[in-house]
């Protein structure tokens, strides 16, 4: 397919996705609204009371469903969250009395409570390395420590019974029914537009592989951070509007229980659906008011009986099941319309400003070692490469080809010796850092995010130099020309709405290619890129890789077993043995050279 | 100071019998079982039914392994095996089947707090210092507990299987182990001392269908920070267990009742592997 046809699919889908999207949810919103506005009207009193608590609950769920279904942090300690703006709202009550301003003041002090915690909380739990079991002990900590806090309060805090009696926002039932609904339609919409939007995306990529979106110089710590503390300052906000409402706080609000209880509400509803957290919360929560009386134990045994059953069989929760019959009643009933896919438009990134000829050596590494314990896997690593070179890394298994490849990608992971890449030493810098000096790795595995489209894997990609929208789709990716040229090459174009997972081997390892080549790296890794590929692809992926090298003026190191690949393509051949260079040289003086006959067939002594 | 020191032995043993079962089911199954606190519970209401029954107390413990062993092995077979690839699932779900036992226990009998008769009773003199026997006895009991994991892990073929299962579970299954019913037997194992040990701390925490909360929570901080080591737990037992009684004693039973799980999140944010030497 030529480049005008590209453009051409991608400008006649742009225009409905612009305008269509936002007026539908505006559309959706003001029913919602309606209706929230309409229902105490025809409710009794009771059913009010308990709706607004429910909907309080709900967008503690929804918060708890961006961080869990969407990120993939599982956390039990929202609740912490919810007890501080509560707490902040009703000591400020108790003790400084009721005003305006003082519960004004309760909501920011609320909010910047459980932001610290929360600040505390991700520094622990979001380092580079953590691993999302410890993310979730971590979370799990705080409300215990947190409940433990409120009982030590003694007196102050009113221990074990809490706080009462102290006055609030004076509003009828009604009228908090009203200003809960509201703010609940506005958290949702927007929460829906975030997780529709290219940057939402992002959040998704992190939960599938937050390796790879390291490596394509994202910092996730800081985002899966920011996302948290945003999450916790929701939570707040909640707390504030319950201790309002209720004019009770208790340390349960704050305990793992609650905590917990809001994960199976989730978990119930559909994760990662937004919607159905929020109408399982709020269906679960007056259900329970309501049955609780009558059948008080019986019911919280059918919830879990539920929950279990849910999370065994239904991993996805309720709701999916729910639009799936919708969708299958459609179409029964009407006729099956074509899939309305968004098609992206690619496009050629401007040129950012790079020396096209550089000056000195791309990649220079020197003197580089890497043990584990007392194994030595690297030592005394010393070489160069240029801009425009194509330098193979050979040697038997075991040689330390990608603990090499690993050192340069990832500057915390050598154990002596230095790396710099364009001049620049990479010290002890995390993988997303080195990306920004120019380093772009490709894993050996093709490692890229597998639920997300092809057009989706390349903008996150971009994510780093292209800013992603965060609340809609933008509809565009800017690729560098390499980029752009191997998805044309390899056909990955037309697959840009074809979800990674379903890619043929090949074309995924195109794929991330494509994604390390967005980048715009200087130097790229290349761990087997044509492992498992045919004969056809093998040639497709060399003549790429000498055109970019040639063209782009790229340093592109490379690991490789097949040797007649290696002689194609390569400038320069690296053998590795045993951890050392054994030989570095062209490739004739490899090819010919009897200690790399000896090296990989074990003979010649 | 003898005291606090008797203390932190005997709180170390406890919280080793707490956690053993936990860390049996964590280091083969790489599964963290949030039922283990139901599990406790019902090995408590074990302990409820002998003295209600007019029973010897001891026959609680039995009881208990019995009917945690039972339960055990119905959730494995019917929830826990098929959420072995989704660890944080296995969570969830297990903790739901910890709100199902706690209902069920509640729907059986009540809300309310209830007693067993403890085995022993009275104080024994140590060093001129009135001490309980039973926590003495508890501390027996770890010791013994603990010997009798490792000869069974060491010296039993079905322990060889286990420990191969734990190191590497793939190779295990390709030299022909049924790493299944390792799992199955494992699950059934460490429920029942669940159960066990709910029944041994009966006569220091009161019954009630919520009692196996707060043990969870303190035993899988322990388990977290030990790996998959009987070893290394009770060194954690003795390092956290001894921190929460020293905290307990100089700044109040509150703030002791988060010093576990505090410093455990602690000691994993500096070394990830925790005392586990691997």
């Amino acid at each position: 397919m030529s480049d005008a046809n590209v453009k051409e699919l991608g400008s006649s889908s742009i225009q409905r996705l612009q305008v269509r999207p936002l007026t539908k949810v505006v559309f959706a919103a003001s029913i919602v609204l309606i209706g929230v506005g309409a229902a105490p009207f025809f409710m009794d009193a009771y059913s009010v009371n308990v709706l607004v608590r429910s909907m309080i609950y709900a967008a503690m769920a929804l918060s708890v469903d961006i961080l869990w279904g969407y990120l993939g942090v599982l956390t039990f300690g929202q609740s912490a969250f919810f007890a501080a703006g509560a707490y902040a709202t009703a000591l400020v009550f108790t003790y400084g009395g009721f005003s305006p301003e003082y519960a004004f003041a309760a909501v920011l002090i609320g909010m910047a409570v459980a932001v610290a915690l929360a600040g505390l909380v991700a520094f622990l739990a979001f380092w580079h390395g953590a691993s999302a079991l410890y993310a979730s002990v971590i979370t799990l900590v705080l409300p215990i420590v947190v409940t433990q806090l409120l009982f030590s309060g003694g007196t102050y805090t009113g221990s074990s019974s809490g706080l009462t009696g102290f006055d609030t926002i004076p509003l009828s039932t009604e009228a908090w029914f009203w200003a809960v609904g509201v703010w609940l339609v506005v958290l949702t919409t927007g929460a829906w537009m975030y997780t529709r939007s290219d940057a939402g995306r992002l959040l998704i990529a992190i939960r599938e592989n937050e390796q790879r979106c390291k490596y394509l110089g994202l910092n996730t710590s800081k985002i899966k951070a920011l996302v948290f503390l945003i999450c916790a300052a929701i939570g707040a906000i909640a707390g504030w509007i319950y201790a309002n409402y209720t004019m009770v706080v208790a340390p349960e609000i704050a305990g793992f229980t609650f905590g917990t209880e809001l994960l199976i509400w989730v978990a119930l509803g559909g994760r990662g659906t937004l919607f159905g957290p929020v109408i399982g919360t709020i269906i679960i929560d007056y259900a329970s008011a309501h049955l609780q009386g009558d059948f008080p134990f019986v019911w919280k045994l059918v919830i879990g009986i539920v929950f279990v059953s849910v999370i065994v069989a239904l991993p996805r929760g309720i709701l999916p099941l729910v639009s799936n019959a919708a969708n299958w009643l459609r179409g029964r009933t009407r006729k099956a319309q074509p899939e309305q896919y968004s098609q992206l438009q690619l496009c050629k990134a401007p040129r950012i400003e790079r020396n096209i000829v550089v000056a000195g050596p791309a990649l220079v590494v020197s003197g580089v070692e890497k043990r584990f314990g007392s194994l030595e896997v690297l030592s005394g690593i010393d070489f160069e490469a240029t801009y425009g070179e194509i330098v193979s890394l050979v040697g038997p298994n075991g040689a330390g080809k990608t603990t090499l490849m690993t050192c340069i990608a990832d500057g915390s992971k050598r154990s002596g010796g230095t790396i710099s890449i364009g001049g620049q030493d990479i010290a002890h810098r995390p993988p997303e850092e080195c990306v920004r000096l120019g380093v772009g790795r490709k894993f050996q595995m093709a490692n890229v995010f597998d639920t997300l489209t092809v057009g989706e894997c390349l903008q996150i990609a971009r994510a780093r130099l292209d800013p992603l929208s965060k609340w809609k789709k933008s509809g565009v990716c800017q690729l560098p020309p390499s980029a752009l040229h191997v998805v044309r090459a390899t056909g990955l174009h037309s697959d840009l709405d074809v979800p990674a997972q379903l890619l043929s081997h090949g074309k995924k390892q195109a794929l991330e290619l494509a994604m390390v080549l967005a980048l715009e790296p200087k130097v790229i890794l290349l761990d087997e890129p044509t492992a498992g590929l045919t004969k056809t692809e093998r040639t497709l992926i060399g003549t790429i890789l000498t055109e970019l090298a040639t063209t782009e003026q790229l340093c592109i190191l490379l690991v490789e077993h097949d040797l007649d690949f290696v002689r194609d393509i390569s400038s320069r051949v690296i053998v590795l043995h045993q951890g050392r260079i054994v030989l570095n040289g062209s490739v004739d003086e490899v090819v010919n050279s009897e200690l790399v006959k000896t090296v990989y067939a074990g003979s010649g002594h | 100071m003898v005291p606090v020191l008797l203390d932190i032995i005997t709180t170390a043993a406890i919280l080793y019998i707490v956690s053993s079962g936990l860390l049996l089911v964590f280091g083969v199954m790489k599964l963290i079982n949030f039922a283990h606190g139901g599990l406790l519970t019902i090995g408590g209401y074990a302990a409820v039914i002998a003295t209600a029954l007019g029973l010897n107390p001891w026959i609680g413990i039995p009881l208990a392994a019995v009917f945690g062993g039972i339960v055990g092995f119905g959730m494995e077979r019917v929830v826990v095996r098929s959420l072995y690839n989704r660890p944080l699932d296995a969570i969830l779900a297990t903790w739901g089947l910890s709100i199902i036992i706690g209902q069920a226990i509640t729907l059986v009998f009540d809300r309310g707090v209830h007693f067993a008769e403890p085995p022993i009773r009275g104080v024994i003199s140590i060093l001129g210092e009135p001490y309980s026997t039973y926590r003495l006895v508890l501390t027996a009991l770890a010791l013994l507990l603990g010997l009798g994991l490792t000869a069974a892990l060491r010296g039993t073929s079905l322990g060889l299987s286990t420990r191969a299962v734990i190191m590497n579970e793939d190779l295990a299954r390709g030299l022909g182990i049924n790493s299944g019913l390792v799992r199955s037997i494992t699950f059934t194992l460490g429920s029942g001392l669940a159960a066990v040990a709910g029944a041994l701390i009966t006569p220091l925490s009161s019954v009630d269908p919520n009692m196996g909360v707060a043990w969870l929570i303190s035993a899988f901080m322990l388990v977290l920070v030990s790996g998959s080591s009987l070893y290394s737990l009770a060194f954690a037992s003795v390092v956290l267990g001894g921190a929460q009684v020293i905290v307990s004693n100089y700044f109040g039973s509150v703030l002791g009742g988060m010093t576990i799980a505090a410093l455990a999140a602690v000691i994993l944010r500096i070394r990830p592997q925790g005392f586990s030497y691997e």
